[in-house]
């Protein structure tokens, strides 16, 4: 639409209603999106074509007027009270009798807990499927941290829970706490900021805190990019987001939850007496080890002097039994045995007589016996 | 070498050395090594200094 402008020499002035006019027609080629916000001031009556309402943003306060033909509005039936949540769809609009910007509805959609809880559901879904809060993608927390990173609040009572439980349980603890928005808009993209400025200063594990609030409080603690820096966060992340009861999306996504200040501080640093002492168990195991080492190989070295000193005279013994073994086998053995036994050896001349044909009747033979022997005369051969 | 590592092969000498299998000359060898990790371990905890540092707060965006 052309605006014309009076020239009054060389300054070009608009009407009113031009000014109105050309702004207006600027606003229309503005998109179409939707906002969300708070239904305040709904002004609604029969003999108006359009309805009124203020949609205040529960964040910060803002606050911006909408209109939305009544048809449309009524034909909606969602008997909006002050406070319900609504998404409304529509396209800024300047009003140009009065000069008055607001937001044109062209659709509207009650957005309530449930609707906050469906979308939550969508993204953890899809999060899940892409395998974001696997448990093998879990990173165990370092034994000792050598400094610890602490995304908070700036007053928060989280903050100081954090560090007490910390700093009672291990003293010797260095903290670099990153303050940054933990509530409204801003935080999810602070958050995230923080993350990266703790990595970039070099923390070896991260501990996100923050106290309990409204299910709306925590919803930066579920937003996509939030969850996604915090599995991508290249050192383990604890969280320690609102209460037991509450699962904000990051807790999913952090390498371990905690569900309160203390239970971080148990999880982030060793308890230092407990740890002493196991040190000192540890010193004097080196020792009593050492000590058993040293007592067995004496005991074998005993043992096998002992076994020296026995040595010889288990030989000589064993010698003895050896040699009584073969004298017995040898006198079993001997000609003199035999005899004993009451054998006699009969010899004709040198030869010892084996076969009745090896002698003549009448020749002399000699006749050796066990004890002594005698002379005899062969009477006949057989 | 972190504490962990330290600790861990401390305690899995001194469990080597109470198990008696060791010989003389290994012992005494497990043995200076384990006492060498302990003051690795209570060197690094005393090196620590137990301090609270403020990151300075991120220039506002948006």
């Amino acid at each position: 639409m052309k605006v014309e402008a009076i020239e009054y020499g060389d300054r070009k002035v608009y009407s009113v209603g031009a000014f109105n006019r050309g702004v207006s027609s600027w606003l229309q080629r503005l998109p179409t999106v939707w906002v969300e916000g708070e239904v305040t001031e709904l002004r609604r009556s029969d003999r108006w074509a359009s309805v009124f309402f203020t949609l205040k943003d529960p964040q910060d306060g803002s606050c911006l007027g909408v209109s939305m033909a009544r048809g449309q509005f009524d034909a909606l039936r969602l008997e909006l009270v002050d406070g319900d949540r609504v998404h409304a769809y529509g396209r800024p609009e300047l009003f140009e009798a009065r000069g008055e910007f607001r937001l044109r509805a062209l659709s509207l959609e009650r957005f309530g807990l449930g609707d906050h809880l469906a979308a939550l559901e969508r993204l953890k879904t899809k999060l899940a499927a892409e395998g974001l809060f696997a448990a093998e993608r879990k990173r165990p927390l370092p034994l000792l941290p050598a400094r610890i990173g602490l995304v908070t609040g700036n007053d928060a009572a989280a903050k100081r829970d954090v560090l007490t439980a910390v700093t009672t349980r291990f003293p010797p603890a260095n903290v670099l706490v990153a303050e940054t928005y933990v509530q409204g808009p801003r935080a999810a993209g602070a958050v995230v900021e923080a993350l990266g400025a703790l990595c970039r200063e070099g923390v070896d594990v991260i501990v996100v805190a923050r106290g309990g609030g409204s299910f709306e409080d925590l919803l930066p603690f579920s937003d996509e990019r939030l969850v996604r820096a915090i599995a991508d966060c290249p050192v383990p992340v604890v969280s320690a987001v609102g209460h037991e009861q509450d699962t904000p999306l990051c807790d999913l996504a952090a390498d371990v939850r905690a569900s309160t200040p203390s239970v971080a501080g148990r999880l982030l640093v060793p308890d230092l007496v407990q740890l002493l002492e196991r040190l000192d168990r540890s010193r004097a195991g080196l020792e009593r080890g050492t000590r058993r080492s040293l007592e067995r190989e004496r005991r074998r070295l005993d043992g096998m002097h002992e076994r020296l000193g026995r040595a010889p005279r288990l030989l000589l013994e064993r010698r003895r039994a050896k040699l009584e073994q073969s004298a017995g086998r040898l006198r079993a053995l001997s000609p003199k045995g035999t005899l004993e036994r009451g054998y006699a050896i009969v010899r004709a001349g040198e030869q010892i007589v084996r076969s009745g044909g090896t002698v003549q009747p009448g020749e002399l033979v000699d006749v050796e016996l066990a004890e002594g022997g005698f002379g005899a005369r062969v009477e006949e051969t057989r | 070498m972190t504490f962990e590592e330290a600790q861990r092969e401390l305690e899995q000498i001194v469990q080597q050395l109470e198990s008696g299998r060791p010989g003389v000359e290994e012992a005494l060898a497990l043995a200076e090594r384990g006492e060498l990790l302990y003051r690795v371990c209570a060197a690094r905890l005393a090196a620590a200094e137990g301090k609270v540092e403020e990151l300075s707060r991120q220039p506002e965006t948006g």
